[in-house]
């Protein structure tokens, strides 16, 4: 997922220049100058600015050099060979089946599965993997269940405390 | 008088002692194993610090920092990677001298000149404070506006990164925290009609999104960790009080770097331990034994890292501006416990002052019996399988930020500034600027907002003001300084090229 500064500092032009145009179209309060709208504008206006110098690469002496990972990659990321830096993208969709699946589900399961096939994603062997997936949701269900009192939901699978 | 001893009863509670030896535990492992942070361990930690008293809740978070900031080189020194960003300045040196065959030399100087650190950063912290909150008392929304933009600039001056890229990250950082309806107007800003995002993008599950959920994601994408060879460590101890001797000038600069730099509003240990390296080479007799295996700097930014963790409360404390990220998280729990920053903190809640610095204290003498427990069980703790751990830290990333406000959008935002996290990281956009700007922003647009309504738009009045005036000085500064440094540099090359 490494993009050319031309890209990041285009986005960046854009996002300023959206967050200028947005802000200036925020209502203003009754009988003042300054409101709502200033502290976006002055963001937006900086965002262009820097996103602008970004793209035409100027600041780059400051950066360390790149040192690229040549080594191989275990588990998911290794499967997928020259695309192997979008496995990194697992845990964020890992976070959003937990989102969805937590009310349904019960935390125990939802869990149970998160670390699994994260686990597995990590390269580690079949019994490590169902190993952390068995112990690791009920000592954090523990801990925050009990202890701290978080509402986890029970879904399908109630915990026995 | 009576306040330090209500301050002692306050620490002196069961609680409070089981928060401290629990809290230490954990902060040592985190802060050793390579790719968790500081700043993870406090961010994972908050969410349970709301159950705690308000005492407590502080001391898991100091005692905790520090002893993940020393744990940082453990790592760093056996296997060469840091384990926390603030070791990441002299890893080199440290795992030359393991090379050498004199691991235990290196480990104890880090824990030794860390806990020294940490005590005479608490001892400055205690002089500091209640000394400039005189001072602060004085300061109007002019100030108040040119140190948070300070603390942000300095946030943008971190080693290895393009400064624009940094101010950019700030500026990002400073846009999210323009969402929702807490603005001078109270109209809904970029909420999209979302009424989620009504109360803004909260700076705690942002927080835990960049620093840990990136984290797993880094590992899910890279290859793990070397093993750790098999060694055997003498005396940890041994030789460090002819080192302190040695080099008593370098510590007691190293300190006071520390301290100063983390004093400065944004800057923290990361930067700190850079600088103080490369004083110590700068300034050194034997500055050719650099780089193979000499403690002499070790020494110097080894005691930085972690006196500039006590220095980075000073503005936290006193005007609730964030000396570095992890001081970022623990002004969250302040404002929740009761503790809101401000000059008047000192005088009436002195005795809750004293109970901070007596946990302080407390967190690093303790740290050395802890450290040298962890430096022995350090080969145990480091075979642990990455792919075991990471998963562990990905479920409770979702539970904490759950437990925050037990809402299940917090726990989207996670994954979303996890991704953000991780690319900007790629692209060398450095994720601590952006953090402050998350969490300084509504700071910086109401003083910003209301100078602005006082000085009826002008921008003069900004600068009139003597202390103003100067904060304004030296923010312009930080920020040209990058500039210069090409400029310099640039002139440098070209007389070479003569």
């Amino acid at each position: 997922m490494h993009l050319s500064d031309r890209i990041t500092g285009g986005f960046l032009v854009l996002l300023g220049a959206l967050a200028f145009w947005g802000g200036s179209r925020l209502p203003g309060v009754p009988g003042q100058d300054v409101g709502p709208a200033v502290f976006p504008m002055v963001i937006g206006g900086g965002l262009v600015l820097c996103g602008a110098l970004i793209a035409l690469g100027i600041g780059r002496s400051f950066e360390a050099p790149e040192d690229d990972a040549t080594e191989a990659l275990p588990g998911l990321a290794g499967r997928l060979g020259r695309y192997g830096t979008l496995a990194a993208l697992l845990p964020p969709a890992l976070l959003l089946f937990y989102v969805v699946a937590v009310e349904p589900l019960g935390f125990l399961l939802t869990g149970a599965a998160m670390v699994l096939v994260a686990t597995l994603a990590l390269g580690a062997s079949w019994r490590l993997a169902i190993g952390v997936a068995v112990c690791a949701p009920p000592v954090i269900h523990l801990v925050f269940y009990k202890l701290l009192r978080v509402p986890l939901p029970e879904g399908l699978l109630a915990a026995p405390w | 008088m009576t306040a330090l001893l209500d301050g002692l009863l306050m620490v002196a509670t069961f609680e409070v002692a089981v928060a401290i030896l629990a809290s230490a535990v954990y902060g040592m492992v985190i802060g050793a194993l390579p790719g968790l942070t500081a700043t993870m361990a406090i961010a994972l930690l908050v969410p349970i610090t709301f159950y705690l008293s308000p005492i407590a809740a502080v001391a898991t978070i100091i005692t905790s920092s520090a002893m993940a900031i020393f744990a940082g080189d453990i790592p760093g020194c056996l296997m060469r990677i840091p384990g926390t960003p603030a070791s990441a300045a002299y890893t080199d040196e440290a795992y030359a001298l393991t090379r050498k065959g004199q691991a235990e030399l290196a480990l104890g100087a880090s824990l030794w000149f860390s806990a020294i650190g940490g005590i005479v950063g608490t001892v400055a912290l205690m002089i500091l404070a209640p000394a400039l909150a005189e001072v602060a008392l004085s300061f109007s929304t002019y100030e108040y506006f040119w140190l948070s933009l300070l603390g942000l600039m300095c946030a943008t001056l971190v080693a290895r990164s393009s400064p624009i890229k940094a101010i950019a990250a700030a500026l990002l950082g400073l846009l999210v925290a323009c969402v929702g309806i807490e603005n001078p107007g109270g109209v809904p800003r970029f909420t999209f009609g979302s009424t989620d995002l009504l109360g803004g993008i909260e700076a705690l599950p942002a927080l835990i999104g960049v620093f840990a959920v990136s984290e797993v994601m880094r590992a899910v994408a890279s290859a793990p960790p070397p093993p750790i060879p098999n060694r055997r460590l003498g005396s940890i101890l041994g030789g460090q009080w002819a080192l302190t001797k040695r080099y008593q000038k370098q510590m007691w600069r190293g300190n006071l770097i520390g301290i100063l730099i983390g004093a400065l509003p944004g800057a923290g240990a990361d930067m700190a331990a850079w600088v103080a390296y490369a004083t110590s080479k700068r300034f050194s007799q034997e500055r050719e034994k650099f780089g193979t295996g000499h403690p002499e700097g070790l020494v110097e930014s080894g005691a930085a890292n972690n006196s500039a963790l006590a220095g980075g409360w000073v503005p936290a404390l006193l005007f609730g501006i964030p000396g570095d990220t992890i001081t970022a998280i623990a002004i969250g729990v302040l404002y929740m416990k009761g503790l809101n920053p401000g000059p008047t903190l000192f005088t009436e809640k002195a005795s809750s002052m004293y109970a901070l610095y007596i946990v302080f204290l407390v967190a690093n003498v303790l740290m050395i019996p802890l450290g040298i427990a962890m430096i022995r069980l350090s080969k145990n703790i480091l075979r642990a399988p990455r792919s075991a751990a990471m998963p562990v830290i990905l479920l409770l990333c979702a539970v904490g930020a759950f437990a925050i406000g037990n809402n299940l959008f917090a726990v989207v935002i996670v994954a979303a500034f996890g991704v953000i996290g991780f690319v900007m990281e790629r692209n060398g956009y450095p994720v601590a600027a952006m953090v402050l700007g998350i969490v300084m922003g509504t700071m910086v647009e109401q003083n910003l907002v209301s100078s602005l309504i006082k000085s009826d738009g002008e921008v003069l009045p900004f600068f009139e003001r003597p202390v103003a005036s100067g904060l304004a000085a030296l923010t312009i500064t930080a920020l040209l300084w990058p500039a210069g440094v090409w400029v310099l540099r640039r002139l440098r090359r070209a007389q070479a090229a003569i």
